[in-house]
Order: C-alpha cells, then structure tokens, then sequence
C-alpha cells in the first residue's frame, strides 16, 4: 500500500491563517464524540502553537490541539490512501496534522497515535489511528519545545 | 448474541453493505477482513475504547489548564523560566 508522510514544515502551518474559523466537516466523527459533526480551528496561541478545535453545535465542547513538529520534530505519521479517500484529498500537501493535547495538573500530553488530519481545500478532518505504528495516546510533552 | 459458525473463506453480512469475511484461522488467531462504507469506523475494540477514553479526558479542559497551557508555550524570552 502506498503511504506517504503527511509531515509539513512550521513554517507552512504558522503562516497558515484561512482554517482559523471556516467549518469543518468531520468525515468520521471522533470516538466518544459521536453528535459532534462541525469543528472551527480557533487560534489560542501567537505562535500559532496551540488551537481550540471547538464544536459548532456544542461550543462548550473543544479540544486543544496543536502542531506535532515543534514538539516532536521526529513525528511523521503515515496516511494511507483510505484517509485521502474520506477527506476527498486531491493534494496530501494541504493535509494538516493536528495532536490532541490533554492538559492535565501534572502533565500535559499529546496523542500521537490518533492525530487529527484536516485537509484544507476540502474542509473535512478525521481523527486517524495509526494501526500498527505503535505511538502512545500519551506522550509527555516536552516544555523545552 | 447472534453466534455463527463460519469456516476460512466465508463471509457475515451486517445490513446492507458491511462484509465480515474468516480470512484464515490458525489455534486461536482469527484473521478476519472487513468491507465497511467509508462513514463506518472499523477499529479494534480495544485501540477503539482507549482512544474513545483519551478523547473524553482531553475535552473540554478548564480555564486554568488552558492558562497554564499557554503560559508554557510562550517564547523563552517573553517570561523567563523560574529555575
């Protein structure tokens, strides 16, 4: 099966302001989540470092997300072609890989075994499992990013 | 529970368009195929129930963990680290 990396450059995602509020499809909703359909990308953070993915039927439901690369510079997770198919991707380059942080009292951590992957040109997202890739739904994240 | 015996090579229909198909069974190793619709999520029950757990504790945080969030994504030399 042919994958390839969905891994972008800082640079592209810092730059990129257009996801800030349009809606977003979800193609699959996220597990738990299933009555949540539509998301807005708000930003949190200057830097572009930390968003809000907010519910549009239930603003009260959001999750924190963020860019892999500035804390895990080695993350490049695979997409495979089924992802494509549902987000109706025709550039894998427009895909936007977005960790879903859990701020906890002691440690804040990320998922990197079920990313959500946004496509920008189609507006539609999907949380993917990386089936066999062996990430932790866990990972400390690194304060000295 | 609706229990079926079914032998290597030999499908389940669920509905009208989800296929469980026995790929091959070896002691108590069941490998099996699943046709499914793009809008049917197929995940193993475990890998499905964490995530699905992991979602719930990372929804909705509180202001003061946001805060505290932000605060440590902040540049280095915008608030220099205490110790």
């Amino acid at each position: 099966m042919s994958t390839r990396t969905a891994s972008r450059p800082i640079g592209a995602i810092m730059s990129d302001t257009e996801l800030e509020m349009p809606i977003i499809d979800m193609a699959l909703p996220m597990p738990g989540f299933p009555a949540h359909r539509q998301f807005v990308l708000v930003r949190l953070n200057d830097e572009g470092l930390l968003y809000a993915f907010t519910s549009v039927e239930d603003p009260e439901l959001r999750f924190l997300v963020a860019p892999p690369e500035p804390f895990f510079p080695d993350y490049a997770p695979e997409i495979e072609n089924e992802v494509f198919a549902a987000l109706n991707t025709k550039d894998p380059d427009r895909l936007l890989v977005m960790v879903v942080i859990t701020a906890g009292v002691d440690a804040t951590t990320a998922n990197l075994l079920a990313p959500i992957i946004v496509d920008r040109d189609t507006r539609r997202a999907m949380q993917v499992v990386l089936t066999g890739s062996n990430m932790p739904v866990r990972a400390i994240m690194r304060k000295d990013y | 529970m609706l229990v079926l015996t079914r032998k290597a090579g030999e499908s389940v229909m669920i509905g009208d368009d989800v296929v469980v198909t026995v790929l091959e069974a070896r002691g108590d190793v069941i490998r099996i195929g699943i046709q499914a619709p793009r809008d049917v999520q197929v995940h193993r029950e475990e890998v499905y129930k964490e995530l699905r757990e992991a979602n719930r504790e990372a929804a909705s945080p509180n202001d003061a963990a946001v805060r505290a969030l932000t605060d440590l994504l902040r540049p280095a030399n915008a608030e220099p680290p205490g110790d």
